[in-house]
């Protein structure tokens, strides 16, 4: 009897405990993605095209990749780029995504635009926040895998507190 | 910021079958940028717009991953390959789990 009631009570609490860590262990719900744990980390551009790119070898693609940036940006709140890869954009031979890095904002990475062949040309234009006067990063990795890199100047003269 | 939410698609008035054309596609959000404290980052569930999907005639072409270093009220401009006519459709998720979309119709001759 006390053996069984012990054996139900262990039970019992072995389910407690379990349901305990099922709800701990649940990923955030889409609701709540803005928390710092789910932001890029605050690090040096080094970090980040670490993480982003790991000991992949980046080319220089000054060639094939337009930055059209103000050289002065009165504004660091919204700085606006336009960024055109030389590109066929077939399905054998495209660029599958673009990476905007700013060097002097904490999280370096602004944005990443992923594209598909359908989109036919590799290009894009938005705005950025930038917190300093620094250089400007873009990167274009290729459907086989293999990267290349552009940079291009900007002053700041009101930083856009970024991110 | 009554209007957070509402989409803009600009679309060219007709294209060339087969031509490139491009859509300028923003939302109004805030995209809050995170707060500092004795320099260091205050946590908390920042509200901004963290993936955006382009798709044309339901094929996707494009799916961006702003940052919060993206600007307030976040615009895009990408291109499509277009050919026929049918609708484009820009998806806009935010942090908050929120999506906002607009749909334009793009015509071809």
């Amino acid at each position: 009897m006390l053996g069984a009631m012990n054996r139900n009570l262990t039970r019992r609490a072995w389910l407690g405990l379990a349901a305990i860590a099922v709800a701990a262990w649940r990923p955030r719900p889409a609701r709540a993605q803005g928390y710092l744990a789910n932001l890029a980390p605050e690090e040096p551009i080094g970090e980040t095209m670490k993480r982003l790119f790991g000991g992949r070898p980046i080319k220089d693609g000054a060639s094939v990749i337009t930055i059209d940036m103000p050289l002065i940006a009165e504004d660091g709140g919204s700085v606006p780029i336009a960024v055109d890869v030389k590109s066929p954009m077939t399905a054998e031979n495209h660029v599958k995504a673009i990476y905007i890095l700013a060097e002097k904002n904490p999280r370096p990475l602004n944005v990443k635009i992923g594209l598909t062949p359908a989109a036919g040309q590799a290009y894009v234009v938005t705005n950025l926040r930038l917190a300093d006067s620094g250089p400007i990063r873009v990167v274009a990795e290729t459907g086989d895998g293999s990267l290349w890199i552009a940079t291009r100047d900007v002053r700041v003269t009101v930083a856009g507190c970024a991110a | 910021m009554a209007d957070i939410g509402r989409v803009k698609l600009a679309v060219p008035g007709s294209v060339r079958r087969g031509s490139v054309a491009r859509v300028r596609a923003l939302v109004i959000h805030p995209q809050e940028r995170v707060e500092r404290q004795g320099g260091r980052s205050v946590d908390r569930n920042y509200r901004f717009v963290n993936r955006v999907v382009v798709t044309y005639l339901g094929r996707e072409i494009a799916l961006i991953e702003p940052s919060t270093a993206v600007s307030e009220n976040p615009t895009f401009t990408i291109p499509f390959r277009a050919t026929e006519a049918g609708p484009l459709k820009v998806t806009f998720f935010d942090s908050h789990g929120v999506k906002f979309e607009g749909t334009a119709e793009v015509k071809v001759t």
